[in-house]
């Protein structure tokens, strides 16, 4: 019973973050097609209106900047950052095991060191007021938040794919027991 | 020990050898303090190395100050349309209290200047030439800084926003139909084969930007004293060279233009004056009310004969 | 330490890190912090986020996710299977002709797709089944597309070449224009090799389908939408309405309304599938991009950079002995990475030492595409089989190997080729653009 129930809140907590890294897809995605009409109507104020067109490539670059921290965790649940596994395929299965729990361990220190530090860069432009060097001046707050935002779901997605590895090879184990 | 230089420009560039003279005199003193620069943005990219000069994460940098004007507004100053008339009147600029304001804002990021300098620029026009605020009147126009892009726009430009590398290719293609920008960016990127007219500094000139050889005070207060008068007096003379290589560097580009057949226009005292009085109405105004002390600190600048 | 012996350290760690299994970009970043810490000190941590969020702070990386879109959403529709048919028609009496309509519609597709990947499911998902059904020899089948695909990024638009240009501040329309030539010749070396192994292996095996006039002119129209892309971009990036990083973003928008419009591609579902797959790709590139920038940032505070550079330059070897040399390591270096990071790693070291040389950057823009292409269809980390794997899962890689490997040969061949008349690769861009400086 209580193994069950942990069970289930543990399949709860990495449901929850799955979810959390899907939606966090879609904002990335929403961010780039908006970059897309974004860069289309500055072309059209230039080349059609003959106006200016000041703020819109530095939003650009801000949305697309969110958007690629944004859809790290996502990127992640799908499997979609691309890897070498020479070594693994080269050591047999105990030690590939073995590696995989050293290679994902250490994803997480360093995906931990920078949401740490970008918390704190974050948290720098905010108490400082720092904005960008341009007419628009974004307080630049805003765009930094991607970088605690990105990297710590990052992180969360991460752990949440291997406690999955985890628990599921304990599970078979206690069943073949 | 050892300090980590950083800037933006190529070996060939002004400011490079600036860093380098004092990166030799330094050597010279033999007071065991290298210098090892990092040129051409090999480092940190040109408008990044404020931060990590204000954490003691680099030691010193040579850096247009008004890039680091979203961090401290009263930088935007080194930047403003008609401020600096001429490269003498900017060295007394340099000596002024207007720039010990400067200072003691940098001083509150823990950043110190070694060596004072200005660069002058000017401005192109594909297909005419621009010295009054009229001719850029519904011209696409690319300008460097946010106080020049206020101006212009005051004076009917339409801005487009891109970096200086961009410049070439958008001229090419007409994306473009002006710029503005320093005279060895002009040189560099090679605007002269795309245009048909520049209006260099001369006697009279709108853009001039603050670069100025910068270091991170806690740093330079960590140096014994043998170390920080060898670095004083190197950057004495760096500075002296700055001053006179900003002149011959002008000069240069007119000469540059002038043989890819490039007609020279020059603006005049009364051109000069309407811009100010644009740059009045635009981007003083527009600088006084973000900044809280900017009519002070406006004022003070103006004062400088 | 001695900046070339910690760079070799540094090398055989990188090696090591990422071929534990990794993925490329987080490893990146661990390989990056290790050596900072060691020898910059625990604070420089605190610069990563920094120096991460810099590196994408660029305009011009933008485009990489709008070409990516281009791609994804006319390979979305029947769009690639129109377009050879549209060529097999025409092409019905060339032996292995199906072959050839197909890596005819790859370089097509490729004018419209940044990515090879793209390239390669767009032709290769009706392609190859359609290949396998006529008889012809799977190796063929699969390899065509599978090398087909790498124009990708030789074609223009191109996300290596657009991330070449940021890393070496050239003109991204100069080096999209560089690799239109060296595109078309690779093809028709591609199509020559197709046309030889189809005939070598009994061409009676393949069946034949015969065409009346009628159904040839027939399908014309349906090709008129890809050229109607092609030609606005090109309007947009060469007649003044756009610079070549802005027009990404029409490219992608004609692409979008192209794709809803005539090919119908309506339901919010197929949509979001477009939109997800192409930002699972962006993102994928561009963290990529954003760690390698840490990972340069290191290997340039350590000097290690600076010294390399230094050392090649010393080196009094023949520019040709020097070319092997660099050709080689590019190839082996992108047998295990993707293309983007190679580029952004290696750029900076090898640049200043190519144009010492006297080399011209816009030729080693294209020469550096097309080792890139090798290491695409070639194993262990071959985006290009991957996608073929996923099509024909059926298939083992082996053959899949076994048919890519005559292409990787005429890529060497166009590569000789390009030594031997870098105009092929200059002569375009100087042509439109004036003479490059
Ligand atoms: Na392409
Ligand atoms: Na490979």
């Amino acid at each position: 019973m209580a193994q069950e129930r942990t069970g289930g809140a543990r399949v709860g907590a990495t449901g929850v973050i799955r979810q959390i890294s899907e939606v966090s897809g879609w904002i990335a995605a929403t961010m780039i097609l908006g970059a897309v009409f974004l860069t289309c109507q500055m072309i059209f104020i230039r080349f059609v209106l003959n106006g200016s067109t000041v703020w819109q490539t530095e939003i650009v670059v801000y949305l697309v900047v969110a958007a690629t921290l944004l859809g790290l965790p996502f990127v992640q649940k799908h499997k979609g950052h691309v890897n070498v596994d020479l070594l693994p395929m080269w050591l047999g299965p105990k030690g590939a095991k073995l590696l995989r729990v050293a290679t994902t361990l250490s994803s997480l220190c360093i995906i931990g060191v920078c949401s740490f530090y970008g918390y704190e860069y974050w948290h720098l432009a905010l108490t400082r007021g720092w904005t960008s060097d341009t007419v628009t001046a974004v307080p630049l707050w805003i765009p930094y938040l991607a970088l605690p935002v990105g990297f710590g779901l990052l992180f969360l997605q991460l752990a949440s794919d291997c406690a999955d590895t985890f628990f599921n090879l304990s599970e078979k184990s206690n069943g073949a027991v | 020990s050892e300090l980590r230089l950083s800037h933006q420009w190529s070996t060939k560039d002004i400011r490079h050898n600036v860093a380098q003279m004092v990166a030799d005199e330094v050597a010279a003193a033999d007071v065991d303090l290298t210098i090892k620069i990092f040129p051409s943005k090999s480092l940190f990219k040109p408008r990044e190395q404020y931060k990590p000069l204000s954490r003691g994460q680099l030691d010193m940098t040579v850096f247009p100050l008004s890039y680091a004007g979203g961090q401290r507004p009263a930088f935007n100053l080194t930047l403003m349309p008609g401020l600096v008339k001429n490269h003498d009147h900017a060295s007394r600029l340099s000596d002024s209290p207007f720039m010990d304001e400067l200072k003691a804002e940098m001083e509150k990021d823990d950043v110190m200047v070694l060596v004072d300098g200005y660069l002058a620029g000017g401005f192109v026009g594909k297909d005419k030439c621009i010295t009054r605020p009229e001719d850029v009147s519904g011209l696409q126009t690319r300008a460097a800084g946010k106080s020049f892009e206020q101006m212009l726009v005051g004076a009917g430009a339409s801005i487009a926003s891109m970096a200086s590398s961009e410049i070439y290719s958008a001229m090419q293609t007409g994306v473009l139909d002006a710029a503005n920008t320093s005279s060895s960016s002009f040189v560099s990127y090679r605007i002269f084969e795309q245009v048909s007219c520049y209006t260099p500094a001369g006697d009279v000139a709108l853009w001039f930007l603050y670069q100025p050889l910068l270091m991170n005070k806690s740093t330079f207060e960590g140096l014994n004293s043998s170390q920080q008068e060898s670095l004083l007096a190197a950057a004495e003379k760096a500075e002296a060279f700055y001053l006179s290589q900003a002149k011959i560097q002008d000069a240069a580009s007119v000469e540059v233009f002038r043989e890819a057949g490039v007609e020279i226009a020059e603006m005049t005292p009364a051109d000069f004056k309407a811009w100010r009085a644009l740059a009045k109405d635009t981007a003083y105004k527009s600088f006084v009310e973000s900044v809280p002390n900017g009519q002070f600190l406006l004022d003070l600048a103006l004062s400088v004969e | 330490m001695d900046p070339l012996l910690l760079g070799s350290v540094v090398g055989l760690i990188t090696i090591l890190i990422l071929f534990s299994g990794i993925s490329v970009a987080m490893g990146l970043l661990l390989v990056s912090a290790v050596f900072l810490v060691i020898f910059d000190g625990m604070r420089s941590l605190e610069l990563m986020p920094e120096i991460f969020f810099g590196k994408l702070d660029s305009f011009a990386l933008l485009s990489i996710p709008m070409f990516i879109i281009m791609g994804a959403s006319i390979a979305s529709t029947r769009a690639g299977a129109d377009l050879y048919e549209a060529l097999e028609r025409w092409l019905t009496r060339v032996p292995g002709g199906l072959v050839v309509s197909n890596l005819g519609a790859c370089a097509l597709f490729s004018a419209m797709s940044g990515s090879s990947p793209a390239t390669c499911a767009a032709i290769g998902k009706m392609g190859i089944p359609e290949m396998r059904k006529r008889g012809y020899p799977e190796e063929i089948a699969t390899g065509s597309i599978a090398a087909g695909g790498t124009l990708g990024i030789l074609i223009p638009p191109s996300i290596t070449m657009i991330v070449y240009g940021i890393a070496t501040e050239t003109s991204i329309g100069r080096l999209f224009l560089a690799g239109v030539i060296p595109g078309l010749l690779l093809v028709s070396l591609f199509m020559a090799w197709s046309i030889y192994a189809t005939w070598r292996s009994g061409e009676r095996s393949a069946a034949q389908v015969s065409y009346s006039w009628s159904d040839r002119v027939e399908i014309l129209p349906r090709v008129l939408p890809f050229i109607a892309i092609i030609v606005g971009v090109l309007y947009a990036m060469y007649g003044g309405v756009a610079t070549p990083s802005e027009t990404a973003a029409v490219g992608a928008l004609l692409c979008l309304l192209v794709a809803m419009v005539i090919y119908r591609l309506l339901s919010p579902r197929s949509l979001w599938a477009v939109l997800r797959d192409s930002t699972k790709e962006s993102v994928m590139i561009l963290f990529i991009i954003a760690a390698a920038g840490v990972f340069s940032y290191m290997l340039s505070s350590l000097f290690i950079t600076q010294s390399i550079a230094a050392w090649i330059g010393d080196l009094e070897v023949n520019r040709w002995v020097l070319m092997a040399a660099i050709n080689f390591f590019l190839i082996v270096a992108g047998f295990f990475l993707p293309p983007v990071a190679v580029i952004l790693m290696a750029a900076p070291i090898l640049l200043p030492v190519i144009v010492s040389a006297g080399f011209d950057p816009i030729w080693f823009a294209v020469v550096l595409t097309i080792n890139m292409e090798i290491g695409l269809i070639s194993p262990p980390v071959g985006l290009n089989l991957y996608v073929i794997n996923g099509i024909a899962p059926d298939i083992s890689l082996k053959k899949i190997l076994v048919g890519s490997l005559p292409f990787v040969l005429c890529m060497l061949v166009a590569i000789l080729l390009l030594c031997l008349f870098p105009g092929l690769a200059t002569w375009l861009p100087d042509l439109v653009m004036g003479p490059a400086y």
